[in-house]
């Protein structure tokens, strides 16, 4: 038997996960920006947007996450190891290409050796994804194979009513069925109608990109210096993105104590291969655009069986120059064969 | 004949003859609404330039590519007054030589295009132009409202918004005055500015960002469209430049003549030492 | 955890050229020596950091039948490095590792070894040089050849007097022209010139070849030349690396993580990448 939850019971719902040890974050509107926060209440929601402009990358893999904190002299080190905060946390809104980035990111931080940066923050979050009522030019799941009610990555999936009510629950793993078991006595039986989801059109065939990829010939084709002329190698569209995991490691203090941090890195970024004798294997911002789409259409699905790429349209959307990965994939996919 | 057309079959000339080896100008985007940076290298591609009220991107910032002019030849390029006062800067910094830019020159007033005469960055005389070319009204109005601001409330508003930044350096990639080949963030002997995105972190690069562009800035406002996390960058940079002005009697980019106004001295300065 | 390094003790620092230095180091912790001996193999590398600075990456110059230390030889180069130059003995470092995959060297068991390596890529191929001559009886003939710039360049200069004497290997030794001073006895000519005249043969034989990028392209076309196929010789692929473990998708050569999938390769192996991104 299908549930539902109402929107006017979801106060008390955000009470009683709050009681139970959860903090609740959700999509709001703070500062000009759109990311997820912490709410009391729905009315702090701001669950009308396409997607929200940050991803919740962010609150499982920070831009900047301290590892170690040390205290050194010549003949001593007194170090401690960070460890993320213990922090259980529900995510309330997360829209399907960014509950499926998470998914796509697992196996690469769990390669071999295991990130419990990572994974600790994973095993206590919970997601709850909203199936997408709309969609903009941007938005580009479906070509990657996903769409606007995937449950990738999700533990309950929520599907909008069509009179804005509430929601339709499915629940996909045992730890949405955990965490519903908390509110239970405020869902509701019954079915619903739900809202019809956005028509998102396919944008490229991401099949044919894929055997042009895989070939080798054209890894040094003149077609990635002609597509990425004007990418001035900024890390807007890694660092908005919800599966790049890149980064750095830094020392950061003064002669004797500090904090080693792991920070975001771009492989858009021209120093981002830079050996110390000053050899740059990828010294232009064509050969760094080709890795960029190599490794996300390639080298990726080759080790995980996956795209890395969740098919949110971040990067287009937030380019400063209007590029992202949508229009390099269309000009792969109609290239003459 | 519309501007759009004037200017393309000006560029299709520029590139037949042979006088320039690349034109700079603006595409359709991926949207409507949108407009992108095109190169045209033949006269066909230079068929698809667009121009438009929504041609705002300041394209100067492709001339310090690295390698571009490097071959001696000639560079055309469309560019609003801030572009070319962005030239004029470069000029002055030795960044660009001024017989290798030739310069499609327009302007948008109330979402109206039109040409301005010149080809040459000497044909330009737009310092009126710049003198009185003051932000967009809600960015002034937002300007103001913040100079009335105590210092603890002004510390707290930009506290929120440099909290927001990533260090994507979408703003100094965009800038064409962010041309060092090796920006200070980047050097790590000693690491002046810290590379982590925390709070202190972001602080240090926005203000040393901004000190660096203090009397450089060409107010074209690029850093501000192209950050993603909306910091409005404008208005640090327009109240740096304003400093700059009231202090010493000085706007960036009127001609390609002018001195750096903080990396010169003059013998009847004030000051008895170049700091 | 994962990041976490293990604390070195500094035991000695020798100067082996102009701005090439080697570390001993010991381990601080008992059970990271553990871990230590139980995972290290030749060819392996790790990130040897300080606090504050930073880490670098560079082999394990030491074999895999020595376990009691690691050692390291590095150039000076950039910040990290130029702080590990100027340790001294009793000083602590930080050491993380051992990654990536290693020397097959019971596959070169019974045949002929060829090592050959310049200037300061002498190091990886040592440690796969001493962990054979430790076990000398499973190989058969074991040839060095090492060139490089300078005399004064040459590194690990004891122990090649020590590989001199030994009646048990070949060594070729050879300076840049120009390089020689004026009691140099040994070859004088760039390493793939001097191989192809010592004109080893590539009947069963190994070769192991580790070198600068350009001397690698020269060397490899001398042994292709001498007749060696591209799948007996290995070598080592380096690039700028932060996290060690195939998380940070920085030191991938095309699809390769040099970290994981590396940093031992064979010729063949190498020849596949794309070499654009190399």
């Amino acid at each position: 038997m299908t549930r539902i939850l109402l929107r006017n019971k979801l106060d008390e719902c955000i009470a009683a996960w709050q009681k139970a040890g959860f903090s609740v974050l959700a999509p709001v509107r703070r500062h000009e920006m759109s990311s997820f926060g912490e709410v009391q209440k729905v009315a702090d929601m701001a669950l009308d947007l396409v997607l929200t402009e940050r991803t919740i990358k962010d609150k499982f893999f920070p831009q900047t996450e301290p590892l170690i904190k040390y205290k050194i002299s010549k003949q001593q080190i007194d170090s401690e190891t960070m460890t993320p905060p213990d922090q259980k946390r529900v995510f309330f809104g997360v829209r399907p290409c960014d509950a499926s980035g998470l998914a796509i990111d697992d196996p690469l931080f769990g390669w071999d050796y295991k990130d419990d940066y990572w994974f600790r923050r994973r095993d206590n979050s919970v997601i709850v994804t909203i199936a997408c009522a709309k969609a903009d030019d941007f938005c580009m799941c479906t070509s990657v194979k996903l769409s606007p009610e995937s449950t990738k990555g999700a533990d309950v999936m929520l599907r909008p009513l069509l009179e804005g009510s509430g929601w339709q629950i499915e629940v996909c793993t045992e730890r949405g069925k955990a965490l519903l078991e908390i509110v239970s006595s405020l869902l509701l039986e019954g079915n619903g109608h739900t809202f019809p989801l956005p028509q998102v059109a396919e944008k490229f065939d991401v099949e044919k990109v894929m055997e042009w990829l895989a070939s080798k010939e054209n890894f040094e084709s003149q077609f990635w210096k002609d597509i990425s002329l004007r990418c001035v190698g900024c890390g807007s569209c890694t660092f908005l993105c919800p599966t790049c995991h890149c980064f750095d490691i830094q020392d950061e203090g003064d002669t004797y104590q500090g904090i080693r941090r792991k920070n975001w890195d771009s492989c858009s970024f021209a120093n981002f291969t830079m050996h110390t004798s000053g050899h740059n294997p990828r010294n232009t911002q064509s050969t760094r655009w080709r890795q960029r789409i190599m490794h996300k259409f390639n080298y990726y699905r080759g080790k995980f069986g996956v795209n890395s790429c969740s098919g949110c349209g971040r990067c287009t959307r937030q380019c400063p120059v209007d590029m992202g990965i949508t229009e390099t994939l269309q000009a792969i996919s109609n290239l003459p064969r | 004949m519309g501007i759009q057309e004037q200017y393309r079959s000006e560029a299709a000339a520029l590139l037949s003859s042979g006088e320039v080896k690349l034109i700079i100008g603006f595409g359709a985007g991926s949207t409507a609404d949108r407009r992108r940076p095109l190169f045209a290298r033949t006269p066909d591609e230079a068929q698809k330039f667009v121009l438009d009220a929504a041609c705002i991107a300041n394209l100067s910032t492709y001339l310090v590519t690295e390698g571009l002019l490097s071959d001696g030849k000639k560079v055309a390029v469309f560019l609003k007054p801030d572009g070319i006062r962005s030239v004029n800067i470069l000029i002055s910094e030795a960044q660009l030589k001024p017989e290798q830019v030739v310069i499609l020159g327009y302007a948008i007033d109330n979402a109206e295009v039109t040409p301005l005469e010149g080809r040459k960055i000497s044909d330009f005389s737009i310092s009126e132009q710049i003198r009185s070319l003051t932000p967009p009204p809600h960015i002034l109005q937002e300007a103001e409202r913040i100079e009335e601001m105590s210092a603890t409330e002004r510390f707290e508003f930009w506290k929120e918004h440099f909290a927001k930044c990533i260090k994507c350096y979408a703003c100094r990639q965009v800038c064409p005055m962010c041309y060092c080949r090796r920006c200070i963030v980047d050097v790590n002997q000693p690491q002046w500015i810290s590379t982590s995105s925390h709070t202190l972190g972001n602080f240090e690069w926005n203000l040393v960002r901004a000190f660096h562009l203090a009397g450089r800035c060409a107010a074209c406002g690029a850093c501000d469209r192209a950050c993603p996390v909306n910091i409005p960058l404008r208005l640090v940079n327009y109240r740096m430049g304003k400093e700059v002005s009231d202090a010493f009697d000085y706007c960036a980019g009127e001609n390609s003549n002018q001195k750096p106004v903080l990396a010169s001295f003059k013998q009847d300065d004030p000051e008895t030492f170049i700091l | 955890m994962i990041y976490s390094p293990f604390p070195m003790r500094v035991v000695s620092k020798r100067q082996e050229a102009p701005g090439v230095n080697t570390l001993k180091l010991e381990f601080v912790k008992q059970e990271d020596h553990e871990f230590f001996k139980q995972n290290y193999k030749t060819g392996m590398f790790g990130l040897y950091g300080i606090f504050g600075e930073g880490e670098s990456t560079f082999c394990v110059a030491s074999p895999e039948t020595r376990k009691e230390y690691i050692e390291c030889t590095f150039r000076q180069s950039g910040r990290v490095t130029s702080t590990l130059a100027s340790v001294d003995a009793g000083d602590i470092v930080t050491f993380r590792g051992p990654y990536g995959n290693r020397f097959p060297i019971e596959q070169f068991e019974g045949k002929n070894l060829l090592f050959i390596a310049g200037g300061i890529a002498l190091p990886p191929t040592r440690s796969v040089i001493w962990s054979c001559l430790d076990q000398r009886e499973k190989y058969r003939d074991v040839t060095i050849v090492y060139g490089a710039r300078t005399v004064a360049d040459l590194v690990y200069k004891n122990e090649l007097d020590e590989w001199k004497k030994r009646d048990d290997v070949r060594l070729v030794l050879t300076v840049d022209p120009g390089g020689e001073t004026p009691d140099w006895q040994d070859h004088v000519g760039f390493v793939p010139t001097v191989l192809e005249q010592a004109a080893p043969s590539p009947e069963n034989t190994i070769a192991v070849l580790c070198g600068p990028p350009i001397m690698i392209k020269f060397t490899l076309t001398a042994l292709q030349k001498l007749g060696f196929t591209a799948e007996n010789v290995y070598t080592t692929l380096e690039n700028r690396m932060k996290c060690g473990v195939g998380k940070c998708g920085r030191c991938n050569v095309g699809s390769v993580y040099i970290c994981k999938e590396g940093p031992v390769f064979t010729a063949a192996e190498v020849q596949a990448m794309p070499q654009a991104d190399l």
